[in-house]
């Protein structure tokens, strides 16, 4: 090949790089900003922190606004640049990125909301908190692994995360049968008991979001989505 | 994604194969040669039937000169030599009894800067019609060149001008008298070699618009450094490089995901 028409990993247009790297980098803040969140959400479960958790609700604003920033950004780079291939791919993928960051954010705030207002330790149901705070552990492992994925341009966790959702769905539903099973037993503390089935539903739908990011990972890597064919044998594989 | 390098033909065959759609140009082994240089390695391309085709890739990889071999047009250059098989609806173009005139009457051609003759407008359209004998009676040109200055999205504009120079025309209204033009002669195949690069995007529009429309009735084979334009108006794509074919297939894959990373990194703007 001729040195007039080398390939290369950068543009000819240099600052399209700039534009796709500051992409990049917001968005890999963001996912940050999640990660923190969701870690304060663990915290403060787990120490029943309502500072933090009050922390956590007034720090979603900081995500909300990257995410909006993010937003603008990738709106000029698609009428700016008209990006193609894996470019086109990385640039409309992002906008689904943020967004499933942005919903994270939302929920972690749901859950700090839920542990402010709520009264986690008239509840009487440490087990059940227990299994919160685990399930948070497992939805942050999978954040964690999505996110790498994602900041590397590689996407070799996708398919241990797709696993690691059926396992937190699984998680969710016991938690779920444990709390009615409290509410039966205890009939006085519904009111404390009833918004630990929202922690544990927002819990489950950010291992949603993380596995939402894994597949869209999966595209900008290899250009295809995971079919549901694939995920038809991570499921059968995942049965208990 | 598959390394750089040579595609095997097995490759190249599944690549060509045309879904759902019957191959009306079939080239196997196309070289070109401009005296000692090769401009074309072994060209193995099939071009499906009503749809459009795009030719992309960097200046100078062979793309017009691929074009030009469809119609025989690289004969007019002394040094050129064409070897390999072309086969339009399974006649070998090539071959020593092939009439290159009525050839090339079943193949319009629309070049990159408009090229009306110095004629009037009803005259540029009528001209193909009238040299190959086709329509004898006036009543028959004056609806030839009517209906083929509509299909080309012209006839309202100028319909109260036939008399006056095509060259009095706007650019883009030039090209799609050259459009009217090349069509006027019923070809099956009409080729295209950059046919907006010389016209502001309103024109551009009117010719992407009218290749949609002919694509029904016309088989549309489309030179473009515009990436855009080939992802709007073909469903087919080939990208060539250094007189290679890398890489042909749906538009949408070679744009969302092609194969080959020659691609990509032409289509992404990696080229340094």
């Amino acid at each position: 090949m001729d040195k007039g028409n080398k390939m290369d990993d950068q543009h000819i247009v240099t600052s399209f790089d700039e534009e796709l790297k500051d992409l990049t980098d917001g968005l890999v803040s963001l996912g940050g900003l999640a990660q923190i969140a969701l870690r304060n959400v663990e915290q403060s479960l787990r120490m029943n922190d309502h500072d933090l958790a009050k922390q956590t609700i007034e720090a979603d604003k900081q995500i909300n606004a990257l995410q909006l920033s993010l937003e603008d950004k990738t709106f000029n780079i698609l009428a700016k640049r008209q990006p193609m291939a894996n470019d086109l791919r990385m640039v409309f993928s992002a906008v689904k990125v943020s967004l499933y960051l942005e919903r994270i954010g939302d929920m972690c705030k749901g859950v700090c909301k839920r542990i402010v207002k709520g009264d986690l330790l008239n509840a009487k149901s440490p087990k059940t908190i227990d299994a919160l705070v685990n399930l948070t552990k497992n939805v942050q492992q999978s954040l964690d692994l999505v996110l790498e994925d994602y900041a590397q341009g590689k996407a070799q966790h996708a398919l241990d995360v797709w696993k690691s959702d059926i396992k937190i769905d699984s998680s969710y539903a016991n938690i779920l049968s444990a709390i009615l099973e409290d509410i039966k037993e205890k009939p006085e503390a519904i009111e404390a008991l009833v918004p630990l089935f929202f922690i544990a539903r927002y819990l489950e739908r950010i291992g949603d979001q993380a596995t939402n990011i894994a597949e869209v990972t999966h595209f900008i890597v290899t250009g295809e989505t995971l079919g549901d064919d694939r995920k038809m044998e991570v499921e059968d594989e995942t049965v208990f | 994604m598959k390394l750089n390098g040579d595609l095997i033909m097995d490759e190249q065959k599944e690549q060509n194969n045309i879904r759902n759609k019957k191959s009306l140009i079939e080239c196997r082994g196309v070289d070109v040669f401009y005296g000692d240089k090769q401009a074309l390695f072994g060209i193995n391309l099939d071009i499906g039937e009503k749809e459009v085709t795009s030719l992309i890739g960097p200046s100078g990889c062979g793309k017009s000169t691929f074009l030009r071999c469809i119609n025989r047009m690289n004969d007019v250059i002394e040094i050129c030599k064409v070897e390999g098989n072309i086969k339009i609806d399974n006649e070998d173009i090539y071959h020593p009894d092939v009439d290159v005139v009525e050839l090339r009457s079943r193949i319009g051609m629309v070049f990159q800067k408009p090229n009306p003759f110095p004629k009037s407008v009803y005259d540029n359209v009528a001209y193909g019609p009238k040299l190959h004998g086709r329509i004898l009676h006036k009543d028959d040109l004056d609806a030839k060149v009517e209906k083929s200055l509509e299909r080309a999205g012209l006839w309202s504009e100028v319909k109260d001008r036939l008399g006056e120079p095509g060259t009095s025309l706007s650019g883009g209204q030039q090209q799609r008298l050259c459009i009217a033009r090349a069509i006027a002669i019923d070809p099956s195949i009409i080729l295209m070699d950059e046919p907006c690069s010389a016209l502001d995007p309103i024109a551009t529009a009117k010719i992407e618009e009218l290749i949609d429309e002919l694509k029904d009735n016309f088989t549309i084979t489309i030179v473009t450094h515009s990436m855009q334009q080939a992802a709007r108006v073909s469903q087919r794509t080939a990208f060539f490089h250094l007189g290679k074919l890398i890489e042909v297939g749906d538009t949408e894959k070679i744009f969302r995901s092609p194969d080959h990373e020659q691609t990509e990194a032409y289509v992404t703007g990696r080229y340094g």
